[in-house]
C-alpha cells in the first residue's frame, strides 16, 4: 500500500472568540502512528478535520508527501477517515459501504466488491457483508468504517475518536486490531483521542494538546517518564501533587532535598509532581510521616493511599509482596525515589 | 469541538429573502389594507378606524371569550386524557404503543369535513345543543399532535427508571406523579397545552359545519359586511397565533434541552 | 409523518393465557383514551358509513353512491383531487428545498422562528390567509393597486384570485409551511458524519446527493407529499372564504349540503361524499406504505 509523510505546518483556527488551534506543528513519518491526545475542546478534532479538508485553516498549511494540499478539496485528498460513530451510510449494506470510495473513483462494480470483501475479511466481518449498519453492533460498525477508510488505499489514515462510543472490552480489542492492521499495511496514521491509555498503548508517538497548543510530542515512554510540562505530567498517568517550597532550584519533600527539573522560574510555594511508583512506603523504622488510609490489591502491585501529617493525600504503587503490613491506620514512612522532580505553580 | 462549518454561502440569504418577500407580500398588503378608511366623498385614507370599529363590536369580545373558553376546556380534557395515558404507555404498556400510535394519527387522515358530518348525524341533540360539543371535537383534532408531543417528550427521559427509583425510595403513586413525573415532563405538557390551545382557537371547518359561531367563523361573517374589518381581524389573529407558537417553540426546546441533559 | 415502531414489542413474554390476561390488565388504564376516541371519532364515522348506504326511506341502498359518481359531484371530486395534487406538487418541492437550506445553514434561533411561523400558517392560517390575499390581490388589493400605478393591470390580463389558479396560490401559503414542518425532521436526520464521510471517500456534493441523501430522503418526501395531497384535497376553510361558489370542490359541496342551502333528492348524499373523501384520503396512504416497506430494510 502506498503511504506518505504528513506535515501539519503551523495551522491555526478561531471560532468567534475561542481559539481552537494555535500554530500547531506536527511532522509524521511514513508508516508512523501518531496520536493527538488532549481533553475535549483542546482542538485535536479540529486539527484532524483540517488535515482531512473538512474544515479550513486560518493560517499555515498541510503537506502530504511534501506536496501542499491546503487548497485541495476534501474529496480529492485521498485520505481515509474513521469517525466517532454513526458514520456508515444507513441505506447501504456493509460491503456497499466499504466499496463506496471505490465507486466514487469509478472502479468497476465487480472489482470494487471484490476489494471490499477482502477488506471486510481483514477486519473479520466477511460473514456480515450483506447486513445494513443498524443490524451491526457498535464495534462491528466501527470495523466496517475502518475497512471503508482503508479500501481507497489512502495515503494517510485519520482516526477521530473511533473507539470512544464503544464498551470497554470492545474498545481494547479493537484498538489492538487497529494497531495490528496499521503495522501490517504500513499506513501512516493520525489518531485523535482523549483517552491517554488508548493513545499510549498503540502509538509510536503521542502529541499532548491543551487549549489549541501542542504541549509535547514524544514516544509514550518519554512522555510518561520525562514530561516537559506540568500539564503533560498530570494528564498522562497518575501524579501526586505535593505542596512544598522551592528555593534555589531545590525542593524539600518529606525531609529530603531534591533538585527541580526545569529551574529558573518561580521561587516560593510550588507543587511537586511525583508518580505513585516513585514513592516508597515503609513501616519498618520507628519514625513515621504518614498514615495509611486504604490499600487496594491490583495483582503484582498494590495501590497504597496515605495521608501525611499536614493532610496531603499521597498515592503509592508498591510491590504486593512487600505491602503486607500496610494495613489502614498503620504509621508509615514515605520517601521520594526521584533524583529530580517537576514542579508547577501552587 | 462542536463547531459548525461556516462557509460563505449565498443559499441561505437567497432562500430567506425569497421566503421573506413571499410572506411579506400578502402580510404587508393586508396590514396596509387594514388601515384603510373612506371619507364621505369616497376618498381613501389610512387611519385606525377599522381597528376602532372592531373594538366597538360587542361580538368581538363575546366571540373571543367564547373561543378562549372552548379552547381552555379542550386543553383541560386533552391533558387529563393524554398525560396519564402516554405516561402509562411508557411505564408499563410498551406493547400497546403501536396501536395507540395508529389510533391517534387517524384524525389526521380523515377529512374534518367528513368528521363534521358524522358528528351531526351521530351525536344526541342534548350534546349538539351545547357549545362544549366543539371542545370535545377539538380534542380529537389536536390528538395527532398532542400525542406525539407528549410521546417524544417522554421518550427522551428515562421515565421508568426514575419512577422505579422514586418508588424504591418510598414514594407512593400520587407522590410519584406530583414530584417526579410532572416536573420532568413539564416541557412536553406545555407543548401539548399550547398546541391544543392554538388549534382550538383557530378551528374553522368543524365549528362552521356544526353551525356554531366562534371567533374564526365570526371573522368570516364580518367579511360580508365589512371586508376591511375582516382583514384587520385576520392580521390581528395571525400575529397573535405567531406569538403563541413562538411560546410553544420556547417550551418544547426547553423540554428537549432538559431531556438531552438527562441522557 | 414518521411513525416509530422500534422497541415496541420488547419484554413481553408470550405465554398463552397468562400473557393475554396480563396484557389486558396492563391495557386497563388505556380504556379512557380508547373510549373517548370511540365516542367522538369512530362512532360518528361509523354512523356516516352506515347511513351513506341508506336511501330516503332508511332502506339499504347504493343510490347515494350512484348519485355522487355523476355530475355535479363527479366534477367536484375531480376538481378536489386536481387541487390536492397540484397544490402538493407546487408546495412540496420549494418546501423541501427551503427546509433543506434552513436545516443545513440556519442557526438554531432561525430554525425556531421558521418552525413557529410555519406552524401558524399551516395550522391556523386558513381563513386569515384568504382575507390577506383578498387584501393583496383582490380587485382593490394593495398589490394590484400598486402594480396598476406601475402600469401593470393584472386583472385585465385575465388573472383572478377567485379562480382555480388563484386558489392554488393561496393554498401554497399553508402547504409550503406544512411541508417545512413535516420534512424538516427528515433533513435533520441526515447526519453531518455522512456528508463528511462521503467527502472523505471522494464524493462530490452532487454524488453525495445521488448516492446517499436522495435515497435517504425520498421516503419522507413521498410521505410528506401525500400528506400535503390529503391536506389540499380536504381543505375547507380557505376554499370557503375564497370562493363565491364558482368552483365545485367536495368539501364546499358537503358544506352547502350541511347548511341546507340546497334541496337535493337524496338526504344522505352528503354522507356518501364524506365517505368518498375518506376513501380517497386512505388510497393516498397506499403508495406511502409501499415506499415505507421498501425503505424499512435499512431503517431501524
Amino acid at each position: 500500500m502506498k503511504t506518505g509523510t504528513l506535515l501539519i505546518n503551523g495551522i491555526s483556527r478561531r471560532f468567534g472568540q475561542t481559539v481552537a488551534l494555535d500554530n500547531l506543528y506536527v511532522e509524521i513519518g511514513a508508516g508512523e502512528l501518531v496520536a493527538l491526545l488532549g481533553p475535549s475542546g483542546c482542538g485535536k478534532t479540529t486539527a484532524l478535520r483540517i488535515v482531512a479538508g473538512l474544515e479550513r485553516t486560518d493560517s499555515g498549511s498541510i503537506h502530504l508527501q511534501s506536496k501542499d494540499v491546503t487548497q485541495v478539496p476534501a474529496h480529492q485528498r485521498n485520505m481515509g477517515m474513521v469517525f466517532q460513530s454513526y458514520s456508515l451510510f444507513p441505506n447501504l449494506t456493509a460491503v456497499e459501504n466499504v466499496a463506496f470510495g471505490l465507486r466514487m473513483r469509478k472502479v468497476s462494480r465487480s472489482s470494487r466488491l471484490k476489494k471490499a470483501d477482502e477488506l471486510l475479511e481483514l477486519v473479520g466481518l466477511d460473514h456480515h457483508s450483506q447486513r445494513y449498519p443498524h443490524q451491526l453492533s457498535g464495534g462491528q460498525q466501527q470495523r466496517v468504517a475502518l475497512a471503508r477508510a482503508l479500501a481507497v488505499e489512502p495515503e494517510i489514515l485519520l482516526l477521530d475518536e473511533p473507539l470512544s462510543a464503544l464498551d470497554a472490552q470492545v474498545r481494547t480489542n479493537l484498538r489492538e486490531e487497529i494497531r495490528r492492521l496499521q503495522l501490517s499495511l504500513g499506513t501512516t496514521t493520525l489518531f485523535v483521542t482523549h483517552d491517554q491509555e488508548e493513545a499510549m498503548a498503540i502509538s509510536d508517538r503521542v502529541g499532548v494538546m491543551n487549549q489549541g497548543k501542542l504541549e509535547q510530542i514524544d514516544t509514550p515512554d518519554t512522555l510518561y517518564n520525562h514530561p516537559t510540562t506540568a500539564f503533560v505530567a498530570s494528564f498522562v498517568g497518575t501524579m501526586n501533587k505535593i505542596p512544598t517550597k522551592l528555593s534555589d532550584g531545590v525542593v524539600d519533600i518529606f525531609g529530603k532535598k531534591i533538585p527541580v527539573l526545569k529551574t529558573g522560574d518561580h521561587n516560593g510555594d510550588v507543587v511537586a509532581l511525583i508518580r505513585p511508583e516513585s514513592i516508597s512506603v515503609t513501616s519498618l523504622s520507628g519514625s513515621s510521616n504518614a498514615t495509611v488510609l486504604t490499600r487496594s490489591f491490583l495483582g503484582a502491585s498494590s495501590r497504597v493511599t496515605c495521608a501525611t501529617s499536614d493532610g496531603t493525600i499521597i498515592q503509592s504503587l508498591t510491590n504486593s509482596s512487600e505491602s503486607g503490613e500496610l494495613y489502614p491506620g498503620a504509621a508509615v514512612w514515605l520517601e521520594v525515589l526521584n533524583k529530580e522532580v517537576l514542579v508547577s505553580n501552587a | 469541538m462542536a463547531a459548525i462549518i461556516k462557509r460563505k454561502s449565498i443559499t441561505l440569504p437567497v432562500a430567506l429573502a425569497l421566503a421573506g418577500l413571499l410572506v411579506f407580500l400578502p402580510f404587508g398588503s393586508a396590514t396596509e389594507f387594514s388601515f384603510r378608511s373612506f371619507s364621505d366623498d369616497g376618498k381613501m385614507h389610512h387611519s385606525l378606524s377599522p381597528y376602532r370599529w372592531i373594538l366597538a363590536q360587542p361580538e368581538f369580545l363575546s366571540h373571543l371569550l367564547l373561543s378562549f373558553k372552548l379552547a381552555a376546556f379542550a386543553v383541560l380534557i386533552t391533558l387529563l386524557l393524554m398525560v396519564p395515558t402516554v405516561a402509562w404507555l411508557h411505564l408499563k404498556a410498551q406493547s400497546w404503543r403501536p396501536l395507540i400510535e395508529i389510533l391517534t394519527i387517524l384524525p389526521l387522515v380523515i377529512p374534518v369535513v367528513a368528521l363534521s358530518i358524522g358528528a351531526q348525524a351521530a351525536f344526541p341533540s342534548w350534546l349538539q345543543s351545547s357549545e362544549y360539543e366543539l371542545s370535545f371535537m377539538y380534542v380529537i383534532l389536536s390528538m395527532p399532535f398532542s400525542f406525539r408531543i407528549l410521546d417524544i417528550g417522554m421518550q427522551a427521559i428515562p421515565l421508568k427508571t426514575i419512577t422505579e427509583a422514586a418508588r424504591g425510595l418510598g414514594a407512593n403513586w400520587p407522590k410519584v406523579i406530583i414530584y417526579v413525573i410532572a416536573p420532568v415532563i413539564s416541557g412536553a405538557v406545555a407543548g401539548a397545552f399550547f398546541l391544543t390551545f392554538a388549534l382550538s382557537l383557530g378551528e374553522f371547518t368543524l365549528t362552521s359545519l356544526l353551525h356554531w359561531d366562534t371567533f374564526p367563523t365570526w371573522v368570516t361573517s364580518v367579511s360580508q359586511q365589512n371586508i376591511i374589518g375582516a382583514i384587520a381581524l385576520s392580521v390581528f389573529s395571525l400575529a397573535a397565533a405567531f406569538a403563541l407558537l413562538l411560546t410553544i417553540g420556547f417550551f418544547t426546546s426547553r423540554a428537549r434541552k432538559q431531556s438531552e441533559e438527562a441522557e | 409523518m414518521t411513525t416509530q415502531f422500534q422497541a415496541s414489542n420488547k419484554g413481553v413474554p408470550r405465554q398463552g393465557g397468562t400473557f393475554i390476561r396480563r396484557n389486558l390488565l396492563i391495557a386497563a388504564p388505556l380504556i379512557p383514551l380508547i373510549a373517548y376516541l370511540a365516542i367522538f371519532f369512530f362512532w360518528p364515522m361509523l354512523v356516516v358509513l352506515l347511513e351513506s348506504f341508506k336511501n330516503n326511506n332508511k332502506e339499504w341502498s347504493l343510490i347515494n353512491f350512484t348519485t355522487i359518481i355523476r355530475n355535479p359531484y363527479n366534477l367536484a371530486f375531480r376538481n378536489s383531487i386536481t387541487l390536492g395534487l397540484i397544490s402538493a406538487l407546487t408546495a412540496s418541492i420549494p418546501g423541501a428545498i427551503f427546509a433543506y437550506v434552513i436545516e443545513l445553514r440556519g442557526s438554531p434561533k432561525l430554525k425556531k422562528i421558521i418552525a413557529s411561523l410555519s406552524g401558524v400558517l399551516a395550522n391556523t392560517g386558513g381563513v386569515p390567509l384568504a382575507f390577506m390575499f383578498i387584501a393583496a390581490f383582490g380587485a382593490q388589493g394593495s398589490a394590484i393597486v400598486l402594480l396598476k400605478h406601475l402600469g401593470i393591470d393584472l386583472y385585465s390580463g385575465g388573472f383572478s384570485l377567485f379562480s382555480f389558479s388563484g386558489i392554488v396560490v393561496v393554498y401554497m401559503y399553508f402547504q409550503i409551511p406544512l411541508m417545512v414542518i413535516v420534512f424538516s425532521p427528515a433533513v435533520h436526520g441526515v447526519r453531518r458524519e455522512w456528508r463528511d464521510a462521503a467527502k472523505n471517500l471522494g464524493a462530490t456534493p452532487l454524488k453525495f446527493w445521488r448516492a446517499i441523501a436522495l435515497p435517504l430522503l425520498f421516503p419522507s418526501f413521498a410521505a410528506s407529499f401525500l400528506l400535503l395531497f390529503a391536506s389540499g384535497f380536504a381543505a375547507y376553510a380557505t376554499a370557503r372564504a375564497m370562493t363565491v361558489g364558482n368552483i365545485a370542490l367536495v368539501p364546499l359541496v358537503i358544506g352547502t349540503l350541511v347548511d341546507g342551502n340546497v334541496q337535493i333528492n337524496q338526504a344522505n348524499v352528503g354522507k356518501s361524499l364524506a365517505i368518498g373523501m375518506v376513501v380517497i384520503s386512505a388510497l393516498a396512504m397506499v403508495p406511502y406504505l409501499m415506499i415505507q416497506k421498501r425503505a424499512r430494510k435499512w431503517q431501524q
